[in-house]
């Protein structure tokens, strides 16, 4: 259960990519489960050729790691726009989803032509690794640390997006694009942000995998990005809170399920709790209406 | 309308073939040099190209330089079944691949129809050499002898309560087969029988599903990187039940991923190594692997098929000839005890090796594996 | 003017077909093996055609009925032993059904929705066909030994004879190029684009949108099918690894770069994508790299594909003769 927690807040923090993204442009981001991906590699470049945790104290050393990380991330998410859905903004929808595929093959392939088909291993011994005992049961302490780094930069972003002016402007841009340029809001530059923070996160994200889980591979965006997108719809796509709500939510339905029905069909299990979602309750949890019935 | 002249001349590049050259050996390699066992294959490609290179230094086979035509079979059924129309189209003396059963299993009756001698290095399914196929082989052992050697140690170590872990691969599933349907006849229960998905990074439920089975041995039939994740993650959890690993799992990365601490005193069954055989052949080979690639081969299979290879190789050499029953027949009836990189190497009547190739390696505290038997 | 176009096109079209069937007279084995390829994936281009291209709904789990087809096939030939060709539509039906079943929930969603949907269809029905679901699916080994087709008693081999087997396919292909043609012309083919490009227009005029779009998925699915028997039937072994999500990937792809809608297009794209991988074998590992950079700069530049369906023309005189309006006219 607690596994589930934590696999959750992964999950959640590339679900709030998502669901940024789509709230301001109604695009379905394909390419950022791959954005996920790719802060892992980069974040395990970065260490391996800077050398960071010897060089500096190791909290102070994996921060720094972690924030130029997610610079880097949410820099590539701010060049991912201009190339591949900039030009599409005027165009049907769909156009822009398929660009977001081709995006999402070009990064993937990408990875595994600059590192390699085979795995990568992240160094050991950067993380703590005890293990608590909580009511008995044994916990990884790491995975405390996820869980509460992951609510930690959801908080933040929520905070931001409520109580800040840009936050605000924000919010109006996924209202209606149209009325919030009227307000004098730079519509283009909230996008800009928004692809910036959305990214940052996933990278956060695929970092934090890395230096857990100790192993990366090219694919590893494909099915992380899927399931973070379940949680998003699960939660209501365009609705922050939602995200994160549906992140966790997804976790811990995962573990249950591979618990008491098979691990086998686990990863059937979340696609099929997707379809069941889009079906009965397209709205999600928190969110807003997805079918156009006609 | 320009667009279709262009592309017609575009497709009559397409069956502008080569010219067959009279003045070289061709052999052929099969590997998936792009999809997901991408690493095994180009792996595949580094060996059986060095060991070509070598015997071309030495004046060739039959005075004929050796030619490698590498084919990708992409890792999928539909692909490498072009790649083996291709090469069997080229002319080739033989064809070394390849790595995965069902892959292998769709080029098999193409190489049958065209008589192409075939000799796999990656596909261990039983069912691949009990079909009667004459000039099929196979450097790497089968799924039954692995599964036996398996149950042996578990026997003989004393365990009774035995958790099969599987990942639903073709090779995985099967390896778990075997293993289940031969302790079945002994006085031992299988307290778990499940799969967790590979590329996943996350398996502590399913190592807690395994704890709550109480098993004495888990026997994990996957591929190294779940193993070195596995590894890691029963150590966090506190499960302190040993794990012994197919041969898939022998791979330098699995410590790399678990920490030595972690992987010791983790067991898997494999081929013996290059690394661990005495004789000249496997040092030399190692020793000109790392000279030119730096560092020693990370996959057996890849190995194996620098087997398939050298046993092809030497088949030429002794009998003089190219011709596809004459070197089955002497692979077959003729060649024994050849030294391979593996191990000694001699094929049965299916053309399945045969003698035991199964070891049981274990790994120390420092993470390097060390053979047992 | 068009008259001239149109004659050019036909000829042009006339000199491809010769090409293509005298092909394999000139070609080797591997070289004709690819020709069968693409025969194969142009015929599931053209089924998705019917739900991507006219229909513009954007499905991404083609992959799913070209499975359920084939293992209908290779189940019932290996254990019944039912000769392949018979299977055909059977084979169809049983993925028809499956699409209905499936189709009829999810209809109604927004384009991108529906699009994330029919990956988890897919990726669902890969998983169980691993897991080997009733226990007769062969699990990750798939199923081996299945026949090859015998039209009129003689067997077609494909894996000897691709040669062979190319005329079947080209036979088939050429049956499902006319059946589509006219589907294209018909009035269903008519509904299906006019509800693609305005659906609250489509059901103002009467249409049944649901309805329309649910017999899409069911022909398009039914087709797919009856290419899996052909499929299973050449290579005599099916297993999971054929019908994954990059499968259905590659059918989308040769129907959007190759011409959403249009049967041209599609047929060029299945060309394009299956055969000029082959020609440059060196490049294999950039194959999905340059598909991905290609995706987005078609949808940039030319989201309606490289030959893209031409509009309808329908002549003047047609049109005044059948019109009670002709006093408002003049």
């Amino acid at each position: 259960m607690t596994n589930g927690l934590a696999v959750g807040g992964i999950y959640a923090l590339i679900a709030l990519g998502y669901t940024m993204v789509y709230g301001v442009l109604k695009l379905i981001n394909f390419a950022h489960g791959d954005l996920f991906s790719i802060g892992a590699y980069l974040g395990l470049t970065l260490l391996v050729s800077l050398g960071l945790t010897t060089h500096v104290g190791g909290v102070v050393g994996l921060l720094l790691l972690a924030v130029m990380v997610m610079g880097l991330v949410g820099v590539i998410g701010i060049l991912l726009d201009r190339a591949a859905y900039k030009p599409l903004r005027t165009s049907p929808r769909l156009s822009a989803v398929v660009s977001a595929l081709g995006a999402s093959i070009v990064f993937s392939n990408t990875l595994m032509l600059v590192y390699g088909p085979g795995l990568k291993v992240y160094p050991h011994g950067l993380l703590p690794s005890q293990v608590l005992y909580i009511f008995g049961l044994p916990v990884p302490v790491m995975r405390i640390i996820i869980l509460a780094t992951s609510l930690v930069l959801m908080i933040g972003l929520y905070v931001f997006i409520q109580k800040t002016r840009t936050g605000t402007a924000i919010r109006a841009a996924a209202i209606d694009q149209d009325a919030a340029r009227l307000m004098g809001i730079n519509v283009d530059r909230v996008i800009m942000l928004v692809f910036f923070i959305g990214p940052a996160l996933g990278g956060a994200a695929g970092l934090m995998v890395g230096l857990h889980y100790g192993q990366i591979s090219f694919t590893m965006g494909w099915i992380y990005g899927l399931k973070a997108f379940t949680a998003a719809i699960l939660g209501g796509i365009g609705n922050i809170p939602g995200a994160m709500l549906g992140g966790l939510l997804l976790g811990v339905i995962e573990s249950m399920g591979a618990a008491y029905i098979s691990n086998a069909w686990k990863d059937a299990i979340a696609f099929f709790v997707l379809i069941l979602i889009l079906i009965v309750r397209p709205t999600g949890l928190l969110g807003e209406r997805v079918a156009e019935k006609i | 309308m320009k667009k279709i002249l262009l592309l017609l001349i575009a497709a009559s590049l397409l069956f502008a073939g080569p010219a067959v050259s009279g003045e070289t050996i061709r052999i052929g390699l099969m590997c998936p040099l792009t999809g997901s066992w991408a690493s095994e294959g180009q792996d595949m490609r580094r060996i059986v190209e060095l060991l070509a290179g070598q015997i071309n230094d030495q004046g060739g086979l039959l005075g004929k330089q050796v030619e490698i035509m590498v084919a990708d079979d992409g890792g999928n059924p539909r692909t490498a079944v072009l790649a083996a129309q291709r090469l069997a189209s080229r002319n080739v003396v033989g064809v070394i691949g390849t790595y995965g059963s069902s892959i292998t299993e769709a080029t098999q009756d193409i190489y049958a129809a065209t008589q192409t001698l075939q000799i796999a290095n990656g596909s261990t399914s039983v069912r691949l050499t009990e079909k009667g196929l004459p000039f099929f082989f196979r450097t790497c052992p089968r799924d039954d002898e692995q599964g036996r050697v398996g149950v042996e140690t578990m026997l003989n170590r004393g365990y009774s309560r035995i958790a099969i872990l599987h990942d639903s691969t073709t090779y995985a599933r099967g390896l778990a087969d075997e293993a289940s349907g031969l302790l079945a006849d002994e006085d031992v229960e299988i307290v778990f029988f499940d799969a967790l998905t590979p590329g996943e990074q996350d398996y502590t439920t399913i190592l807690s599903q395994i704890r709550r089975s109480e098993p004495d041995v888990v026997f994990f039939t996957g591929y190294y990187p779940e193993a070195g994740m596995l590894l890691r993650q029963k150590m966090e959890m506190g499960l302190d039940v040993p794990f012994i690993g197919g041969d898939a799992t022998n791979n330098p990365d699995l410590v790399n991923v678990a920490g030595p601490r972690a992987a010791s005193g983790f067991s898997f069954l494999s081929p013996p190594v290059p690394q661990d055989l005495p004789s000249d052949e496997a040092q030399d080979f190692l020793a000109a692997y790392k000279e030119k690639y730096g560092g020693a081969p990370g996959s057996i299979w890849a190995v194996l098929a620098g087997d398939g290879f050298r046993v092809l190789a030497e088949a030429i050499a002794e009998t003089g000839s190219t011709d596809t029953e004459t070197l089955a027949d002497y692979l077959k009836n003729d060649l024994e005890g050849f030294s391979g990189l593996t191990g000694t190497i001699d094929f049965d009547h299916k053309g399945d090796r045969v003698g035991d190739v199964y070891r049981v390696y274990e790994v120390d505290d420092e993470g390097n594996f060390i053979l047992q038997m | 003017m068009s008259f001239n176009g149109n004659k050019i096109r036909i000829g042009i079209y006339m000199a491809i077909a010769v090409c293509w069937l005298t092909a394999p007279f000139f070609l080797n084995n591997y070289q004709t093996d690819v020709l069968n390829n693409i025969a194969i994936y142009a015929m599931l281009g053209l089924s998705l055609n019917i739900i991507l291209g006219y229909g513009g709904m954007f499905h991404m789990g083609h992959a799913a009925f070209f499975a359920i087809g084939a293992y209908t096939t290779a189940i019932i030939n290996t254990t019944y032993g039912i000769p392949v060709l018979w299977l055909l539509p059977l084979s169809g039906l049983a993925a028809g059904l499956f699409a209905m079943v499936i189709a009829r929930p999810i209809i109604h969603l927004r384009g991108d929705y529906l699009l994330i949907v029919t990956i988890g269809m897919v990726e669902i029905v890969r998983i169980a066909l691993v897991n080997n679901v009733f226990g007769i699916t062969g699990g990750a080994n798939g199923i081996f030994g299945i026949s090859s087709p015998q039209v009129f008693g003689y067997p077609i081999n494909g894996i000897v004879n691709p040669g062979h087997y190319f005329y079947l396919l080209t036979a088939f292909l050429a049956f499902t190029i006319t059946v589509f043609y006219f589907l294209e012309h018909s009035r269903f083919g008519r509904a299906l684009k006019y509800l693609c490009s305005d659906s609250v227009a489509a059901e103002g005029s009467g249409i049944d949108t649901s309805g329309y779009k649910l017999w899409a998925f069911v022909i398009g699915a039914f087709w797919a099918g009856m290419v899996g028997t052909l499929y299973a039937g050449k290579i005599t072994f099916i297993s999971p690894e054929s019908f994954s999500f990059w499968e259905s990937v590659v059918m989308f792809m040769i129907v959007i770069l190759g011409g959403a809608g249009s049967i041209p297009g599609v047929l060029l794209g299945a060309f394009l994508i299956i055969g000029l991988p082959e020609l440059f074998q060196e490049l294999q590992q950039y194959r999905l790299l340059i598909f991905g950079i290609a995706l987005v700069a078609m949808m940039i530049f030319r989201p309606q594909g490289i030959l893209a369906p031409q509009p309808h023309t329908y002549p003047i005189d047609k049109i005044d003769e059948k019109s009670d309006d002709r006093e408002v006219a003049r």
